[in-house]
């Protein structure tokens, strides 16, 4: 998978440029928009991810000119811009996505891997999700571990089955606010903690391997291996 | 919010304007009309005073020179005859038959020698013995059986006989009433053209400032870009229409330039907080190092707080000055609230905390569902954080006029004395807050950019009580935001 990032700033062109690297992608590097124009063209790419404040030409119409130019490739868009700009949120219907300063980098991974599921073909859904000995029926809304049910509130399944959805990657608690219960909120407190606790009291079990680890800092993940 | 112009019946001010403008004009013409009627009648009674003076000398001259046998009584009626005919060429054609002149002529002692005239001499003769005065100077003379008076003035003979020369003023009379009857039919048209005129000019000229009203009042809190109608005639209202034009002008400048800064701020501020929170985070990837992680989780953890401040900040601020930007949309707030207290449930357990919702029936606003949800989560905060265990904090959610309220009370301590009266400014917070004082400033700079109100106190039984008031969404296009809402429901619960 090969991304173009175009970012001004070199501090963040710096740890965004490592941190994909270190996911597993063949990265690109612009810091203006005439760069990013000549390496897209150049090379074809499978995701763009494009800050809106470059030096030389503003984020947004440099999107519009690459479209032009028979880019279709879906662009992540950095945006330092406080409120979401009409314009941006027209681009995001295009299927493509956006991201405000500053973000997590687990958010960012996230929002990559999900525009480049979205490109590819999507193979038939499958009702059952299956982590290890963690089995969830997406139909039936019920979940077990090592065979035995779980006794989960439909939130709790909820929640459980976006962690099962991204096995073995990190998640935020942004990330979970967003996606469990449909909210960009920042809370103060450890709401989001509570409920991966409560889930956790649930889920793993004495005398089962935990499965719901904690990177503090920087969310959770549910071990895949 | 905007208030709705009524539509000004009889109250409004053209109608006003034209009242008292018609009453001066009405005044002021019977005043022009009574001054003239005043020196039209003067100068009639000066010419017939004339008349009659240089008659009487005439008829003086003619009686003393003519001798007193039988042709004196009919040379004296002669003259008067000549004098009706005078008369009657001078005025109207129509009148002439109706001209009455009169000569009397009395000895010393009263008695009548001459009489020329209508009728009996009596009545003039008591008329004039009853006024008593000489009429060496023409008089006004009412006699009995006329209900005119005559204009008579007198001249002395050399025989000591006193000569009376009268006119009828019915003729000065009848054009003075014409004059007064043509005016009575004329003044109310006059005055009422006057009206019309006035009440028609006022009420275009009000209209168009009343169309200035109505733009001006759909100008909205955060909508700048309206402008006024605005005429190219240089009159006061097109004047009015360019100065509020100008005002608008700068008003939305004004606010592009905080967008603007607070835009920059945020982006000056934000960019360095990106390659810090890169750093820190990639520093956490690398092999564990113990003690140094945990203090880097702290950074982390103190720079998503600040960047949380900041944005808040930026909102209470930009909403104070009414420049918050709103993506509304229809909101269901009885489900918004429903899965807000599922996230925060669990917590408030786990301190003790108990939360119930009353909400009988749905209730859809208008909103921007993202500010909307930081508002409420804040509120949810601020009881997370201040309320000691095993409190209750009971949500309310109802209509209420046009508006739906919601009434968050809880059986805690209360709102500390020294803050309850700032509790909506920034920077406010309790001597035990671990919060950075902006939750209650950021709920009503968010519930005022969405024109609604929301008020702190203490209950009576102890406890805080806030009340939010929003707008419910309009009943106009009712199907397509059903709709929409159903979506947003289905996503939450998904």
């Amino acid at each position: 998978m090969r991304l173009l990032l175009v970012e001004d700033e070199f501090d963040i062109q710096n740890f965004l440029r490592n941190s994909l690297t270190e996911a597993g992608y063949q990265v690109d590097v612009a810091s203006t928009g005439k760069q990013a124009e000549s390496l897209a063209q150049e090379n074809a790419y499978d995701t763009l991810i494009v800050d809106l404040g470059l030096p030389d030409i503003d984020g947004i119409n440099l999107i519009l000119r690459l479209r032009q130019i028979g880019v279709s490739a879906p662009v992540l868009i950095l945006s330092a811009r406080r409120s979401v700009d009409d314009r941006v949120r027209g681009l995001e219907q295009g299927g493509d996505d956006y991201l405000t300063k500053p973000f997590a980098l687990a958010e960012l991974l996230a929002r990559v891997r999900n525009m480049l599921k979205r490109n590819t073909p999507a193979g038939s859904e499958s009702t059952r999700l299956r982590v290890l000995d963690l089995e969830l029926d997406l139909l039936r809304r019920e979940a077990t571990r090592a065979g035995q049910v779980l006794q989960l509130t439909p939130q709790e399944f909820v929640l459980l089955e976006y962690l099962c959805r991204n096995a073995g990657r990190v998640v935020t608690r942004s990330m979970i606010l967003d996606k469990v219960w449909g909210m960009r909120i920042h809370p103060d407190t450890n709401v989001v903690d509570v409920h991966i606790y409560r889930l956790r009291g649930k889920v793993d079990m004495k005398g089962l391997q935990p499965l719901i680890k904690t990177l503090r800092g920087v969310g959770y993940v549910l071990k895949d291996r | 919010m905007f208030s709705r112009t009524a539509k000004p019946g009889i109250r409004s001010a053209a109608w006003r304007i034209s009242l008292w403008a018609t009453l001066a004009f009405a005044c002021g013409t019977m005043l022009v009309f009574m001054f003239l009627h005043g020196f039209v009648a003067d100068d009639i009674q000066r010419r017939v005073d004339a008349w009659l003076s240089g008659e009487a000398e005439f008829l003086h001259d003619v009686t003393e020179q003519t001798p007193r046998n039988a042709l004196y009584d009919r040379m004296v009626s002669e003259v008067t005859e000549l004098f009706d005919r005078e008369l009657a060429s001078r005025l109207l054609p129509e009148a002439a038959s109706q001209v009455a002149v009169f000569v009397l002529e009395t000895n010393p002692k009263g008695e009548p020698t001459l009489w020329v005239g209508m009728g009996s001499v009596n009545p003039f003769l008591d008329a004039i013995q009853k006024t008593g005065a000489t009429f060496d100077r023409p008089r006004d003379l009412r006699v009995q059986g006329f209900d005119v008076p005559f204009r008579v003035v007198s001249t002395h003979l050399s025989n000591g006989n006193i000569e009376y020369l009268g006119l009828s003023e019915r003729e000065e009379l009848r054009v003075l009433r014409q004059l007064r009857i043509r005016f009575i039919v004329l003044w109310p048209l006059l005055v009422f053209l006057g009206f019309a005129i006035v009440f028609f000019t006022t009420r275009n000229m009000l209209r168009r400032v009343q169309r200035i009203t109505q733009a001006a009042s759909h100008i909205g809190h955060s909508d700048l870009t309206a402008r006024v109608p605005q005429s190219e005639r240089n009159d006061e209202i097109g004047h009015l229409g360019r100065t509020l034009n100008g005002m608008l002008d700068r008003i939305e400048k004004a606010m592009d330039q905080l967008h603007t800064i607070t835009g920059s701020l945020a982006h000056d501020l934000r960019s360095p907080l990106t390659a810090i929170r890169g750093k820190l985070e990639m520093s956490l990837s690398a092999p564990s190092r113990g003690e140094q992680d945990e203090a880097v989780v702290a950074c982390i953890e103190e720079l998503d707080r600040l960047t949380e401040f900041l944005n808040t900040s930026l909102d209470v601020a930009e909403a104070k000055a009414d420049a918050l930007r709103l993506s509304r949309s229809p909101i269901q707030l009885d489900e918004l609230l429903r899965s807000m207290i599922d996230l925060y449930e669990p917590s408030m357990s786990e301190r003790g905390l108990q939360i119930h919702l009353q909400c009988d029936e749905p209730i859809i606003i208008q909103a921007d569902a993202a500010l909307i949800h930081r508002m409420m989560a804040n509120l949810f905060e601020n009881e997370l954080k201040h309320l000691p265990p095993h409190c209750t904090i009971n949500l309310h959610l109802s209509t209420q006029g046009g508006n739906a309220r919601l009434t968050l009370e809880d059986n805690g301590p209360g709102f500390a004395p020294e803050v309850r009266p700032h509790i909506f400014e920034r920077r406010i917070k309790g001597r035990d807050s671990s919060g950075h004082g902006l939750g209650l400033a950021f709920v009503d700079a968010v519930i005022r950019a969405h024109g609604g109100t929301v008020s702190a106190s203490n209950r009576e039984q102890g406890g805080a009580c806030i009340t939010l008031s929003l707008p419910l969404l309009s009943p106009h296009g009712n199907g397509s935001a059903v709709e929409a809402v159903h979506g947003i429901r289905l996503r939450t619960h998904r």
